[in-house]
C-alpha cells in the first residue's frame, strides 16, 4: 500500500512540475502565445499592444510590465520555462546579453533590405560586434528646454558662452538661468563629447583622463558654479517646474509635467560650444525590441510576424502621438502628425549629433566611476586631470576584474 | 471585524480630507473672468475675495486681491478672477464691511452695492468702452526706509520700453500689516522701480523675473530682491544623531534642501559628527534641512539620500552603506544597534518574477495540493478496504 502511496504521490507531483514548468504544449495549428517584458509607460505599450492584437487569435502577444528587467534577464533569460520570448527596452544592455548568449540576432528575421529603412544612428545602436540585436522602435535624447515666460525666443542661446552670460545676468534671488544634472554621468556626457572626449568607446576602453575629456570637466565647472550645488533629479526638475529656472536639458519625461505644472514650454538645439564649434551632444537611447535566442527557433513563425508588424510605420507614428517619442523608421517622418510635433523634431535633430549609449558591457562599471569624478570636480573643487587620471585607473581595474 | 472596518474608514477618511483639501489656489493658466464693482462713497480701498464650490481659494489671504480703479468708469472698480472662483465677496476699508456671499456664474460680472446686503448682479455689461484684455499678473512686495511714504512702482517691458503703469511714479504700492507694501504688475514686464515720496526717491532699476518677488529697499535707494519669501517661518535648528559603522572613520554629515538644493555646509563631505559620550554622534543642522547623507573616512563610503521632515530633531542608524534607519525619537532598541535598527534605505528590486513557468511559490502551493490530493485518495482506499 505504502509503495502505491508513493507512486501515486510521484506520479502526481512529476504530473504537477511538468505542469507548472513545462512550456506550453507546442500544438502546431493552434494559438501560439508571445510574452514581450518591457519598462515603459502605459502609453506606449498600449500601442504596442493595439498594433499587436491583429494578430490575435493565431499570435496572442502579452506585454507583460517587469520591474529590474535587466536583472530578471541576466538570473532566467537562457531558461525555456522562465524567459519571455522577447523584450522591448534601450540598447545599451545588448552588449551584456549578446555575451550571456541569450539573444538571437534580430537579422534571422527582418531582412536587411528593411532595416535601411531606420536612421543609421539607430541600427548603429542595436549593433554589437557586427550582429544587429534589437529592431529599434524610437529613440530619446536630452533636450533644451526654457520656460518662455522668462526667456523669449530671441534670447535662446545659440552658444555656449551666449548660455553662460544669459546665466550670469540672470541667476540670482533664488532664481537660476540654466539647472542640469551636472555631476550624472548620462547628463554631464553630452559636454565631454562637444570636446572629442567620452566616457566609454565603441571598443570598450574608457576615456576619464583623455585630454579632451578632462578639457570638457575644465570649461564645464564654471556652469556648474552658477547652479545649485545638488544637482540631482528632483532638484533640478522642481526648480524647472516650479518656474525657479529659466532653461534646462531634461528628457522628454520632463515635458508633460512641466506642461501641466502651466510652463510656456520652449525647445531648442543644443547650444555650440564656442571653443569646438560643435553642440552639446548627449547621449542617445534607442528602444526596441530584443529576441531571446530560447524562443528563437521554439516560436520563430510567430516572432516573425510579431516583428512584421513592427516594422510598420504605424507603430512608430502612434508612439510618438502618444508620448512624444521619436520614431526610429525615417519614413514615419513624412506623416505631417510626426513631422510637426515641436518636440519628436526637437529630439529628431539633436538626435544628429546626439551619441548612441555604448552598448559594451564595459558600460556597467562606467557610471558610477563617472559619476564620482564628476562629484570630486563639481561638488568638492578637485582638480579635473588629477581626479580624472585617478578614475581612469579605477575604470581600467574594475573592467579587468570583469573580464 | 468592526473594529478593522472602523479603522480603515477612519484612514479612508483621513485620507480623502488629505487628498481633497482646499488648495490656496488654482493652477496656472486657469481662464479667468473680470469683474466690476461699484461701491459705496465710504468704502475704502476695495478687495476682492473669491472661491470655488469645492473650497479652492483664489487668492492666498483675507481681504484677498485689490481692485483696480476703472480710469473710463469713474466708481466702479475691476479685478480679474479664476473663472471657477464663482463665489465672490467684495469687501473694503482693510476687510471691515463687506458684501454677503455672492454666487455668480463663470462670466464677467457687474456688482452694483449699496450696502453689504444690497447687491445687484449684472452679467450684461454696465460699464462705458471695450473691456480689457486677461494679462496674468505677479506680486512685487517692497519694504522700503521709514522715511519713503506713498509707496509707488514703475514697472517696463526692456529693451522695448514699454511702461506698464503711466505716469510716474506708477502704481500705488498697498501696505500691509507685516511691513510690506505689494503691488501687481503684468508679467510681461522685466524692470522694476521702487519709488516713494511722490517719485522723488527711488531704487535703481531692477531687473527681474515675472514672478513674486520681495525687494528689500536701503536707505540709500540700493536694493536686493529674492523669489523666496522672506516671511516664510524660519525652522529652528535640530539636532541630528547618528551611529555609523566602526570602520567609518572620523564620520561626517552632509545635508541640504531638496528640491532647492540648498547646502547647509559649503562643501563635502559636510560637518564632523561629534561624540557626545551618550553613544551618539551629533550635530545640529538648519531647521529647513530635509536631506541628509551620512559619510566617513572623508565622503569615500556613504549613505544614499535620507529625506528627513524639516524642523524635527532625528536619530539615524548606520548599518552600511546600503541601509541605514531613521527615527523622530530615540530608537528603543538603541543599545543594540546598528544591526537591531537597520532598515534598507532604499526598495529593493521587486524580485524577478517568471513568465514562462510559474513561480516558486506557485509551484509550492501545486505541491501541497497535490500531496492533499494523493492523501486523500490513500486515506479512501484505505476506508474502501477496511
Amino acid at each position: 500500500m505504502k509503495r502505491l502511496f508513493a507512486a501515486l504521490l510521484s506520479l502526481c507531483l512529476a504530473a504537477a512540475l511538468l505542469t507548472a514548468c513545462g512550456a506550453p504544449a507546442a500544438d502546431p495549428d493552434g494559438p501560439v502565445t508571445i510574452t514581450i517584458w518591457h519598462d515603459k509607460e502605459d502609453e506606449v505599450a498600449a500601442v504596442l499592444q493595439e498594433e499587436l492584437d491583429q494578430l490575435a487569435p493565431e499570435i496572442q502577444v502579452k506585454l507583460e510590465r517587469k520591474d529590474g528587467l535587466t536583472d530578471s534577464l541576466k538570473m532566467v533569460g537562457n531558461d525555456p520555462n522562465a524567459a519571455p520570448d522577447m523584450y522591448f527596452f534601450a540598447h545599451d544592455k545588448i552588449g551584456v546579453f549578446a555575451e550571456m548568449g541569450i539573444l538571437a540576432p534580430i537579422t534571422d528575421f527582418v531582412d536587411e533590405e528593411t532595416l535601411t529603412g531606420y536612421l543609421p544612428m539607430t541600427i548603429e545602436a542595436a549593433t554589437y560586434k557586427g550582429e544587429i540585436y534589437q529592431l529599434p522602435l524610437y529613440f530619446e535624447t536630452l533636450l533644451y528646454m526654457y520656460n518662455r515666460l522668462y526667456m523669449s525666443d530671441d534670447e535662446v542661446p545659440a552658444t555656449t558662452e551666449e548660455l553662460y552670460a544669459y546665466m550670469e545676468q540672470t541667476t540670482q534671488g533664488g532664481h537660476y538661468g540654466f539647472v542640469e544634472q551636472h555631476s550624472t554621468a548620462y547628463y554631464a556626457a553630452g559636454w565631454l563629447h562637444a570636446f572629442g572626449g567620452y566616457i566609454l568607446n565603441s571598443e570598450g576602453q574608457p576615456g576619464l583622463d583623455d585630454p579632451n575629456t578632462v578639457r570638457a570637466l575644465e570649461y564645464h565647472k564654471k556652469f556648474v558654479s552658477l547652479m545649485p550645488t545638488e544637482g540631482e533629479y528632483a532638484t533640478v526638475n522642481t526648480l524647472f517646474r516650479e518656474g525657479k529656472a529659466h532653461s534646462t536639458i531634461g528628457g522628454p519625461w520632463l515635458v508633460p509635467t512641466a506642461r501641466e505644472a502651466g510652463i510656456d514650454l520652449g525647445i531648442a538645439p543644443m547650444p555650440v560650444v564656442d571653443e569646438t564649434g560643435n553642440p552639446i551632444a548627449p547621449y542617445s537611447g534607442v528602444q526596441g525590441i530584443h529576441v531571446l535566442k530560447v524562443a528563437a527557433e521554439r516560436k520563430h513563425d510567430a516572432i516573425l510576424k510579431v516583428l512584421d508588424v513592427l516594422t510598420g510605420d504605424s507603430v512608430g507614428t502612434a508612439i510618438a502621438a502618444a508620448s512624444g517619442c521619436a520614431p526610429a523608421r525615417e519614413s514615419c517622418y513624412e506623416d505631417p502628425a510626426v513631422a510637426e510635433d515641436e518636440m519628436v523634431m526637437a529630439m529628431y535633430e539633436t538626435a544628429q549629433n546626439a551619441v548612441p549609449m555604448p552598448n559594451v558591457p564595459e558600460m556597467d562599471v562606467m557610471w558610477t566611476v563617472s559619476e564620482n569624478l564628476l562629484v570630486e570636480v563639481n561638488m568638492q573643487g578637485a582638480d579635473p586631470q588629477t581626479s580624472a587620471a585617478a578614475a581612469q585607473q579605477q575604470a581600467l581595474s574594475l573592467i579587468e576584474q570583469m573580464q | 471585524m468592526s473594529r478593522f472596518k472602523r479603522w480603515t474608514a477612519a484612514l479612508l477618511a483621513l485620507l480623502f480630507l488629505f487628498v481633497m483639501a482646499p488648495a490656496a489656489a488654482f493652477a496656472e493658466g486657469e481662464d479667468h473672468i473680470l469683474i466690476y464693482a461699484q461701491v459705496p462713497e465710504d468704502w475704502q480701498a476695495p478687495h476682492i475675495w473669491a472661491w470655488a464650490d469645492d473650497g479652492t481659494n483664489a487668492f492666498a489671504a483675507w481681504p484677498g486681491e485689490a481692485m483696480e480703479a476703472d480710469p473710463d468708469n469713474p466708481g466702479w472698480y475691476r479685478c480679474w478672477v479664476p473663472a471657477a472662483a464663482t463665489n465672490i465677496i467684495i469687501n473694503a476699508s482693510e476687510g471691515t464691511v463687506q458684501t454677503t456671499d455672492q454666487k455668480i456664474e463663470a462670466k464677467n460680472t457687474w456688482f452694483t452695492i449699496a450696502g453689504p446686503e444690497e447687491v445687484t448682479v449684472s452679467y450684461d455689461q454696465q460699464t462705458q468702452g471695450e473691456l480689457p484684455e486677461y494679462v496674468a499678473t505677479f506680486k512685487i512686495h517692497a519694504q522700503v526706509p521709514e522715511s519713503w511714504q506713498d509707496v509707488g512702482l514703475w514697472a517696463w517691458l526692456d529693451p522695448d520700453g514699454t511702461n506698464a503703469f503711466d505716469p510716474w511714479p506708477g502704481k500705488a504700492m498697498a501696505a500691509g500689516e507685516d511691513g510690506w507694501y505689494t503691488a501687481s504688475a503684468p508679467v510681461w514686464v522685466n524692470r522694476i522701480i521702487v519709488n516713494g515720496n511722490g517719485g522723488e526717491v527711488q531704487t535703481e532699476d531692477l531687473s527681474i523675473d515675472p514672478a513674486e518677488i520681495w525687494v528689500t529697499v536701503a536707505e540709500d535707494g540700493s536694493a536686493e530682491f529674492t523669489y523666496n519669501d522672506p516671511n516664510a517661518p524660519v525652522a529652528e535648528d535640530i539636532t541630528v544623531r547618528v551611529k555609523a559603522p566602526a570602520d567609518w572613520a572620523g564620520p561626517c554629515l552632509w545635508a541640504w534642501s531638496a528640491p532647492d538644493g540648498t547646502n547647509a555646509f559649503t562643501a563635502w563631505p559636510g560637518e564632523p559628527l561629534e561624540d557626545t559620550g551618550d553613544g551618539w554622534l551629533t550635530l545640529t543642522v538648519p531647521g529647513w534641512v530635509n536631506s541628509l547623507i551620512v559619510n566617513g573616512s572623508e565622503g569615500s563610503v556613504q549613505t544614499g539620500d535620507l529625506s528627513v521632515e524639516p524642523g524635527k530633531d532625528v536619530w539615524i542608524v548606520v548599518t552600511d552603506a546600503e541601509n541605514a534607519a531613521v527615527s523622530y525619537e530615540e530608537p528603543a532598541d538603541a543599545a543594540s544597534a546598528p544591526d537591531s535598527a537597520a532598515a534598507p534605505a532604499a526598495e529593493p528590486e521587486a524580485p524577478a518574477e517568471e513568465t514562462g513557468g510559474m513561480a516558486a511559490g506557485g509551484i509550492v502551493a501545486i505541491v501541497v495540493v497535490v500531496i492533499l490530493v494523493a492523501g486523500g485518495v490513500f486515506l479512501a482506499m484505505k476506508k474502501k478496504k477496511s
